[in-house]
């Protein structure tokens, strides 16, 4: 009966393979990037990102700006956790120069980089779910992350671009009552990460869209550079907090989650996405201790020439965003100006690697890989 | 046969569970949780008395103002803006007096006496990126974001929307613009052309 299929001559149902653009402007590229597929029917069998839309010169701005207005800049980076990319970049000036800076200092900016890093993961967790077609998840991710938000401004006054650790301490103390506030979002906040869980996280509907799909293993994952949250979620306990602590982050009692292929692989979107959600519980964990120990009297800046002018030298320091290693590499030539400022971006090599792990997966499942991989562009382009 | 039931019955169980909590969500729901109608509600701002131990914190974002009166023209914002959006011009004028015609007043709020006459004080609002750096610097505490603990010098305004980009300079100086001239230093007769540069 009917055509016997396995008698068909393959070639000739295997069509021309197509080109589809995604992007720039795709509310699932999370900014604006543009996938080249190379589709055969519904496989995706090559994909090449471009990227370069949201170039603002970083690197080369730096170089004309003093040290101090480098951190306005480092804001728009990583746009979503400006406080870790502010962070990274002091931690960098203080090695290069050799600053010690109070504790009280290393507290204050270890509590609103783990914040940060938690209002980022909301967002990470909340547009994931929007890719794959989950959309209350992320009103809730929202709601939460708007408290955080609230916090800084109140801290700062600005509620995404902060420009609130400086080189040598940050821009002021903590406003009087900053403290419990912390505490009571602290409070509210845990409950929330179960209510996250049962939205999204154990909803077999989601399971079956993320477990066993974009499966990174870690080999791979370490060849192409991937850091953070992606490079554990294929299993690899590697946390520049624990393993290279900077800061005062081995004052801190922390696990490191790791991905465990509970669902399907070691290394699949579920993994990717379950290490963000563990690491919420990890980041409410180290701001209580920090809230618990800092020093409540103080000065929050070390002693400073009013005009910063590192030594001749140069400095790498990496430090861990909610993305991954970000590295700052600054050359010094004396001068009150940077000589060269290189950054090393975690969401570049995150993305790089997306065509090795979403080859051969359906189009719709290439955009939950890239949500999985949290990319921001900001920080891509530079 | 099993997993085909199984699943579908783990897929009811964790939509209901789901479902229960936007049930739960939905009976607590109050006014203004989350959406606000934004032109007749607003976000409540961190007010004036935010509670700093220190009042010279600067913890605002919004439009930049200048007490153009206290201003001493000593640059300093200037030097710290990273986009250099601010541009001023000084004429140098004799120490600490009044001159009527200009709407120069020769003596700060903080009692330093003013040696230069600023002609040109100018910030575009396009340009700037709201870091707050031009904002410590300042000797006289004359520059600064309108509102939160500047509330009583001037009132928040974060929403300032123009039709036209040329709109959002703001120019501070108080001289009158047939003054300008008389007070501007006529240019330099002979140019110096740098030719390797
Ligand atoms: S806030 Fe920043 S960008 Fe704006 S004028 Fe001041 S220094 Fe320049
Ligand atoms: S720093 Fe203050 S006093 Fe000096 S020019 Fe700027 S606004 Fe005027």
């Amino acid at each position: 009966m009917g055509i016997e299929t396995s008698t068909l001559d393959r070639s000739a149902i295997h069509g021309e393979e197509m080109v589809l653009n995604i992007g720039p402007q795709h509310p699932s590229t999370h900014g604006v990037l543009r996938l080249q597929v190379l589709t055969d029917g519904e496989i995706v069998t090559k994909i090449t990102p471009y990227i370069g839309y949201l170039h603002r010169c970083f690197e080369k701005h730096c170089e004309n700006v003093t040290y101090e207005q480098v951190i306005p800049y480092t804001d728009r980076c990583d746009y979503v956790a400006s406080m870790n990319n502010n962070f990274g970049y002091a931690v960098a000036m203080e090695e290069l120069m050799g600053i010690e800076v109070p504790e009280k200092v290393h507290h204050i900016r270890v509590i609103v980089a783990e914040l940060n890093r938690i209002a980022s993961h909301h967002l990470a967790i909340g547009t994931f779910g929007l890719d794959v077609g989950a959309f209350t998840p992320f009103l809730y991710c929202f709601r939460d992350r708007e408290r955080i938000l609230d916090l800084f401004e109140l801290l700062c006054g600005a509620r995404l671009l902060y420009n609130y650790i400086w080189v040598g301490g940050v821009s002021h103390d903590f406003p009087i009552g900053f403290v419990e506030k912390v505490y009571e979002f602290l409070d509210y906040f845990e409950p929330k990460i179960q209510e996250y869980n049962d939205l999204l996280t154990f909803n077999k509907i989601f399971i079956e869209r993320t477990a066993d799909v974009g499966v990174l293993p870690a080999d791979v994952a370490i060849s192409y550079g991937v850091s953070g949250p992606n490079l554990r979620g294929s299993g690899v306990k590697w946390d520049l907090r624990k393993n290279e602590p900077y800061s005062i982050y081995n004052k801190f009692e922390f696990d490191i989650p790791i991905g465990t292929g509970a669902m399907g692989t070691v290394g699949d979107c579920w993994d990717r996405y379950y290490v963000r959600i563990r690491e919420l519980e990890e980041s409410v964990k180290i701001t209580r201790q920090a809230l618990d120990q800092m020093p409540r009297e103080g000065d929050v800046h070390a002693a400073l020439p009013k005009k910063i002018r590192p030594p001749k030298g140069h400095v790498y320091s990496r430090t861990e965003t909610p993305r991954g290693d970000l590295g700052f590499y600054i050359i010094s030539d004396g001068k009150p100006k940077p000589f060269r400022l290189k950054l090393r971006s975690p969401a570049f090599t995150a993305l790089s690697c997306i065509d090795e792990i979403a080859r051969g997966w359906m189009i719709a499942d290439v955009i939950a890989i890239l949500g999985s991989l949290d990319i921001v562009l900001g920080e891509i382009d530079r | 046969m099993i997993r085909y039931f199984s699943n579908i019955w783990q897929s009811i169980t964790t939509l209901l569970i789901g479902l229960r909590i936007t049930l739960v969500h939905l009976a607590k729901a109050r006014k203004g949780i989350v959406t606000l109608q934004y032109p007749e509600e607003r976000w409540p701002r961190p007010e004036r008395n935010i509670g700093f131990s220190h009042d010279s914190y600067n913890v605002i974002r919004s439009r930049l103002h200048v007490d153009i009166d206290d201003c001493i023209g000593c640059l300093k914002c200037v030097r710290a803006c990273p986009v250099d959006c601010i541009h001023i011009k000084t004429v140098k004028v004799e120490k600490g007096t009044d001159i009527l015609e200009a709407n120069h007043i020769g003596i700060t709020s903080n009692g330093t006496q003013k040696r230069l006459l600023l002609t040109r004080f100018d910030i575009d609002m396009s340009e700037c990126c709201y870091c707050n750096l031009c904002v410590y610097p300042c000797p006289e505490d004359c520059i600064f974001m309108t509102g939160g603990p500047n509330s009583s010098k001037q009132e928040i305004d974060y929403e300032f929307s123009e039709y036209n980009r040329s709109d959002l300079i703001y120019r501070f100086a108080k001289v009158p613009k047939d003054q300008v001239e008389k007070y501007t230093p006529p240019p330099k007769e002979k140019v110096k052309i740098d030719v390797a540069g």
